[in-house]
């Protein structure tokens, strides 16, 4: 089954620039089948967190993105929401929330009555999610006492108690040290090996993104530069490419020991 | 434990505000004691006897003229900080109030055509004045989220605040233009920019009450939308909520209810400002709470502002718009920053 699937997609942040033909992403198609684990690479402005929002319907687009093999362009936000979660690379705090509360916000799809109450199946998704992350000790805090990696994971975690079968992260490693990204990868890919969950990831990180994915999205100035299984578009140089750099050469040198 | 400590807030709250009430009524030229306000109380609900020593004009004072006002009063505080509320999360700025929108330049401006221009209608009576202020204040904003979709068909926040300051002032130009060139009437517009609950009838609390209830009920309908939407129109979307339509009908309802107080008090600042920080700082930022614990605070709160304002230097009254401002900063400091220390 084909989960997310994209054809000749422009996308801008304005839609005036989008009539104007100065769009972010141009025409890019792909699809992709259900359970893939995808990495997007691209250099800094090439359109990877574009075209997660431009999946998820967030900034006006042209072209047609198929959720699920249904057109998104018809669906309501909340059809949108039960097909793709989708995890920003910035949340801003205004107001302060508890952990807890933050968490069940990933509830609001399955809120029932006038007033979206909470249901046992809710604090029951909300709990896993606290656990599965590593801060169901901070399940009481206030998020403006929390650090950079431990508000990174909570957003995650409200992020799982979604329940969509496409998850799209971006950068989800920001702010987050080496045991908390070994931790997040490990179940990140626990999460993905069950049946029918995508994984859809922005990294800059590429030893990370080459953990977490089994299929390669390459973006050059908004263009497809290559998409398909990881090791076919390794070995076809596609990477180097993409970054006008050798990436590789550059990585094996950056070991230390 | 934190439910448990909840819980007490919540009847601390309750129990402050039924307090703030029994004085607004008890107290004043004549000043009547609990027992006395129940008996009352129980005559004109129950048709109980009076006790020896309550005279009919005691029973006139608490009747017609205490308990309509301290209620105006009070669902008037109500309607203000919930919409300040909604506002300050939708727009994801801690300094911004349905003012902010317009509502109280329009409303100002609807109110001082009518006072300027004379204009009288029989059928309408008493009521064209706040129906004509309610009519500008929600026509402003609708310009305003009008002029903002025309640039920003997401609507979003510095959008609206920008257009909203933008018409504000236009608006507020011509009020001080009008008030300049019918210099006659200068004291009376003056006054009801500063706000008062002076001659308020049970005609007035009655329809405040009916909106109050209403927007209240309707607004705790969205108090999920609005925990997502505080946090930003991405994260709010990605979860699913529709924020174009929650942002567009929330603003609506919030200057409804503003326009509705403004309109039969004019302009009392302050409390759509300070309530809900001072409601966020005690029962946290969660709508679920915020929202009736808003109304209940800002009400009570209100309702002793406006004690203060026709006591303190009796005979004379102090407008309640400045009253709010004296009482409520200090407050605002106590709770602002007595948490901030606990914490």
């Amino acid at each position: 089954m084909i989960a997310v699937q994209c054809k000749n997609l422009h996308a801008a942040y304005e839609r005036n620039a989008l009539k104007n033909g100065e769009s972010i992403l141009k025409g890019i198609s792909f699809s992709l089948e259900s359970g893939t684990k995808l990495a997007i690479l691209g250099s800094n402005g090439s359109g990877k967190s574009t075209l997660l929002k431009a999946i998820c319907s967030m900034i006006p687009t042209e072209g047609e993105v198929l959720l699920n093999g249904r057109d998104s362009s018809g669906m309501k936000r909340r059809e949108i929401a039960s097909c793709v979660s989708y995890m920003t690379q910035v949340s801003r705090i205004f107001f302060s929330y508890t952990v807890y509360e933050t968490v069940l916000m990933g509830r609001y799809l399955y809120g029932s009555g006038l007033f979206g109450g909470v249901s046992d199946k809710d604090r029951e998704v909300v709990e896993n999610c606290l656990r599965r992350t590593g801060i169901f000790h901070l399940a009481k805090r206030q998020l403006s006492a929390l650090s950079g990696g431990e508000l990174q994971r909570t957003f995650l975690a409200r992020t799982f108690a979604q329940e969509a079968p496409v998850l799209m992260l971006d950068e989800p490693a920001n702010h987050l040290d080496l045991k908390v990204v070994a931790g997040m990868t490990d179940y990140l890919l626990e999460w993905s090996s069950e049946e029918g969950h995508t994984l859809i990831g922005v990294y800059h990180d590429i030893p990370l993104a080459m953990r977490l994915s089994d299929s390669l999205l390459l973006l050059k100035d908004g263009k497809l530069c290559g998409f398909g299984k990881k090791k076919e578009l390794l070995d076809q140089g596609l990477l180097e490419d993409t970054y006008d750099f050798d990436v590789i050469s550059y990585l094996k040198q950056q070991v230390l020991f | 434990m934190r439910e448990k400590r909840t819980g007490l807030k919540i009847l601390s709250a309750i129990l402050f505000s039924v307090i703030v009430m029994i004085l607004a009524v008890g107290l004043g030229s004549v000043s009547l004691s609990p027992g006395k306000i129940m008996a009352i109380l129980f005559h004109k609900l129950f048709g109980r006897e009076l006790p020896g020593g309550i005279t009919a004009s005691m029973v006139s004072i608490l009747w017609d003229i205490r308990i309509p006002r301290a209620a105006c009063a009070f669902i008037v505080g109500a309607m203000l900080s919930l919409s300040g509320a909604v506002v300050q999360s939708l727009l994801q700025n801690p300094l911004a109030s349905s003012y902010t929108l317009g509502v109280s330049s329009g409303a100002s401006l609807g109110a001082a055509i009518i006072i300027v221009s004379g204009i009288t209608l029989p059928i309408l009576n008493y009521l064209l004045l706040p129906l004509t202020g309610f009519v500008f204040g929600l026509a402003t904003v609708l310009l305003v989220l009008f002029c903002s979709v025309r640039l920003d068909r997401n609507l979003r926040s510095h959008t609206i605040i920008l257009f909203g300051m933008i018409l504000s002032l236009f608006v507020n130009a011509i009020l001080t233009m009008l008030s300049a060139a019918f210099s006659q009437h200068m004291q009376r517009l003056i006054l009801w920019q500063m706000g008062s609950f002076s001659g308020r009838r049970w005609e007035h609390a009655g329809i405040l009450l009916a909106i109050c209830v209403a927007g209240t009920f309707l607004t705790c309908m969205f108090h999920r939308e609005l925990d997502l939407m505080s946090f930003g129109e991405e994260d709010a979307s990605s979860v699913g909520v529709d924020t174009s339509r929650s942002r567009f009908l929330l603003l609506i309802l919030s200057s409804v209810l503003t326009g509705a107080a403004v309109c039969f008090t004019g302009v009392i600042g302050f409390i759509d400002l300070a309530a809900p920080h001072a409601v966020r700082r005690l029962f946290g930022a969660s709508h679920r709470i915020l929202l009736p614990m808003s109304a209940l605070i800002g009400g009570a709160f209100l309702a002793l502002a406006d004690l203060l304002a026709r006591t303190v230097l009796s005979p004379q009254e102090i407008p309640v718009g400045a009253v709010t401002a004296l009482l409520g900063a200090p407050f605002f400091l106590w709770v602002y920053f007595g948490s901030r220390r606990r914490t």
